[in-house]
């Protein structure tokens, strides 16, 4: 980004100074390109999105019609439940939403906690073969999309799958135990499919760790508990950071593994989402429970970092 | 010292749990795809057989889907990768200040939860459809061009990642210079930029291209009616699970594997031709004579053809041999139950028989064979739960907490 001193300062001399080193044609394909992802992919649909979900619900012919004025009656719907239920609350689908987000972060926690020895190990300590071994075992289940990953762990944790046959016949339980229904299964694959999205953000940080900074620790006499604490943890917190964030609204927003792996009583919002598109044929809602989501992620991921005291942009580094 | 170590055989062990939880599920994955049983079980491995990549092959929803995923991939790489690039080129050039705003903006489609992002898009090129008027014909209400549309929101954000890493080693000076020395915008862009981003656009393309390929979440609510590999699997995996996705499985990991070693090899060889070529040796010799190549080549078919023999030949009369024990232990089991059955009268006990042999036998499997205690219904019966078609739906869920498969997956070898 630094790519040199050709940037003028004053904000108007840019436009110039960009044409001048792409030239007309570059510069303007450049600039359609950019402004086509950033309009008509990025914001505009999402603004489209937000504006649909303010609607009513109405036939094809009707929209733009009079009845299509703005309502909230989708946000009410999520928080106040449907007709009838005036002075209530939605507490099936608020339960949802709040358990989906408690999970996501729960997600995120252990990935946290089992990545760290090994993106620590990885960036430190492994050399030559081992570490590119290890890199390859890493990458190696992702080349797997999230289906056919959540279908392993369906075959795992069924009730003749391997794991209960090994319960079974080290003799620790007396009958199959039913992982899908305890969202077992849900959250051990949920932590499976992003591991690879937390040991690389914090490989990243921790690759530019100096060696010396430890080794000074260590000869003052720290515990390798305190380096950590004192050292290793606050010099990573931007790649721990944009790791749990990128994992918790991942996991937040999965719909496959959820689908495949989820229990027969136990919803993810985004199968709330789902049926609003799919079979409840009432895409406005859909869009209000989206924009529901996103908002309540984003903010859980807002206050998160201005707790531990990180900047947006040291996230994506 | 000894904490050192103790540290020490800690860590090990928990990086051998590490990968035993990153590799095991999909090991246990392969297995089942060569386990002739219609259930996908590592257990009770039945015969080694090759059947299952065979109903894969036949499979005309998934060979549709597949050729859709494909068609999108391209689609998205093509659009994507000139966005990137341009976006990672604006980047640079724009004030400091705006650069924060415009960053985050751009990367937002990565933390943005798929499903949103898929709604975003239907409902954006639906309303745009509306306002032109545009029928359901229209490209608006295309599939595979919303799909495509809707990948690119995000797929665009890694290129410019990609992109973006690549430009902090560029050295502006260069383009610099040729532009001193009368070269115009394009060809310092032709000559000097393209060359030197051109490891990013391969690298973003390939990346482009797995994304697009194994995306679900954006892709269920944008392809409309058509469908793509991953939604066919999805859906086959919802209604009920067999092991012909095991072996799509192991057909993909074997692909990826074999492409990453080939592309290493190439790799390799093309960094050897430079200096091959430069001592004037015959390009067309070095690329036939090439060892590593050759060899790999040579393994992979003689594992390929080692695999498909040993899963082709002999397996039906190893089948039959299963069968033929399921009766014979299905035989044993009633036998038992008889003769229990008989205990209990005998003893006049009228308890005995409402739960007779529960330390040997889950409760739920007595039922049938107590109904039907007759010596020809009950082989059938206990044979036709195992050897069920795959696809019948009704096979997957008893199978799935059946009893009986439990207790023959304990007794079994």
């Amino acid at each position: 980004m630094n790519s040199g001193p050709a940037t003028p300062p004053g904000t108007f001399a840019w436009p110039r100074a960009f044409f001048a080193r792409y030239g007309a044609g570059l510069g303007a394909s450049v600039l359609v390109l950019v402004g086509f992802w950033i309009l008509a992919l990025v914001l505009v649909p999402q603004l489209a999105m937000a504006d649909f979900s303010f609607r009513p619900n109405l036939p094809p012919t009707e929209q733009g019609g009079p009845r299509d004025v703005y309502t909230l009656e989708h946000y009410e719907y999520l928080v106040r439940g449907g007709a009838g239920g005036e002075g209530e609350y939605n507490t099936v689908d608020l339960a949802v939403l709040g358990r989906t987000l408690l999970a996501a972060l729960f997600v995120a926690a252990v990935d946290l906690a089992i990545c760290y020895p090994i993106a620590f190990l990885l960036a430190q300590s492994a050399h030559g073969g081992f570490a590119r071994l290890m890199m390859v075992l890493l990458v190696v289940p992702f080349w797997l999309n999230e289906i056919l990953r959540a279908f392993a762990f369906r075959i795992l944790f069924g009730t003749s799958g391997l794991v209960n046959d090994v319960l079974l016949g080290v003799g620790a339980v007396e009958e199959p135990m039913d992982f899908f229904r305890d969202n077992v299964a849900l959250y051990s694959g949920l932590t499976y499919a992003f591991v690879l999205l937390m040991v690389f953000p914090l490989y990243n940080a921790l690759e530019h760790l100096d060696k010396s900074q430890i080794e000074a620790a260590r000869d003052m006499g720290a515990s390798w508990l305190r380096v950590h604490w004192r050292v290793v943890i606050p010099f990573a917190k931007p790649g721990i950071s944009s790791g749990c964030a990128m994992v918790f609204m991942l996991s937040a927003g999965a719909l496959a593994t959820p689908q495949i792996l989820g229990g027969p009583s136990s919803l993810w919002f985004t199968q709330i989402i789902y049926q609003w598109f799919n079979t409840g044929n009432n895409w406005p809602r859909g869009s209000a429970y989206a924009i529901a989501l996103l908002i309540s992620a984003l903010v859980l991921v807002l206050v998160a970092m201005r707790v531990f005291k990180v900047r947006l942009r040291d996230l994506g580094k | 010292m000894t904490s050192t170590r103790f540290a020490g055989i800690f860590l090990t062990a928990f990086v051998v749990l590490f990968f035993c939880y990153l590799l095991g599920p999909l090991v246990v994955m392969a297995v089942t795809a060569f386990n002739s049983s219609a259930f996908p079980r590592v257990a009770p491995f039945e015969c080694f057989s090759v059947e299952w990549f065979g109903v894969l092959a036949n499979d005309v929803r998934l060979v549709d889907g597949l050729a859709n995923s494909v068609y999108i991939g391209i689609g998205v790489v093509l659009l994507s990768v000139p966005i990137g690039m341009a976006g990672a080129l604006f980047l640079t050039r724009i004030p400091d200040r705006a650069k924060p705003w415009y960053y985050t903006v751009a990367v937002s489609p990565i933390l943005i939860p798929g499903v949103v992002l898929g709604i975003s898009t239907l409902v954006f090129w639906d309303r745009l459809g509306r306002m032109f008027g545009a029928g359901d014909e229209s490209v608006f209400y295309d599939g595979m061009f919303l799909t495509i549309v809707g990948q690119t929101t995000f797929v665009a954000a890694y290129c410019l990642l990609v992109f973006m890493a690549r430009l902090q080693r560029f050295d502006a000076t260069q383009e610099e210079a040729a532009l001193d020395l009368g070269a115009t915008p394009g060809q310092s862009f032709r000559k000097v930029l393209l060359p030197f981003l051109k490891p990013a656009i391969a690298s973003s393309g390939v990346l482009a291209f797995l994304a697009s390929f194994e995306n679900y979440n954006t892709t269920v609510f944008t392809s409309l009616t058509q469908e793509t590999l991953v939604t066919v699997v999805a859906s086959k995996v919802r209604h009920g699970i067999n092991p012909s996705i095991s072996a799509l499985a192991v057909a993909i990991v074997a692909l990826t594997l074999a492409g990453a070693v080939v592309y290493e090899i190439l790799r390799r060889r093309e960094a050897g031709t430079g200096a091959k070529a430069a001592a004037g040796r015959n390009v067309v010799s070095s690329k036939l004579g090439n060892p590593a190549l050759a060899l790999f080549l040579l393994v992979c078919v003689a594992g390929i053809g080692t695999v498909y023999f040993a899963g082709t030949v002999g397996v039906e009369e190893c089948k039959a041999t299963v069968q033929a024990e399921k009766r014979r232990r299905a035989q044993e089991r009633i036998d038992a139950l008889e003769k229990t059955l008989q205990d209990g009268a005998a003893s006049a006990a009228p308890e005995a028989p409402a739960n007779p042999g529960e330390t040997i036998f889950a409760p739920r499997n007595l039922q049938p064979a107590t109904r039907r205690p007759t010596d020809e219904a009950a082989p059938t019966q206990g044979e036709g739960r195992q050897t069920n078609n795959p696809f019948s739906p009704d096979d997957l869920a008893p199978n799935g907490d059946s009893p009986g498969g439990q207790t023959s997956g304990q007794t079994g070898d």
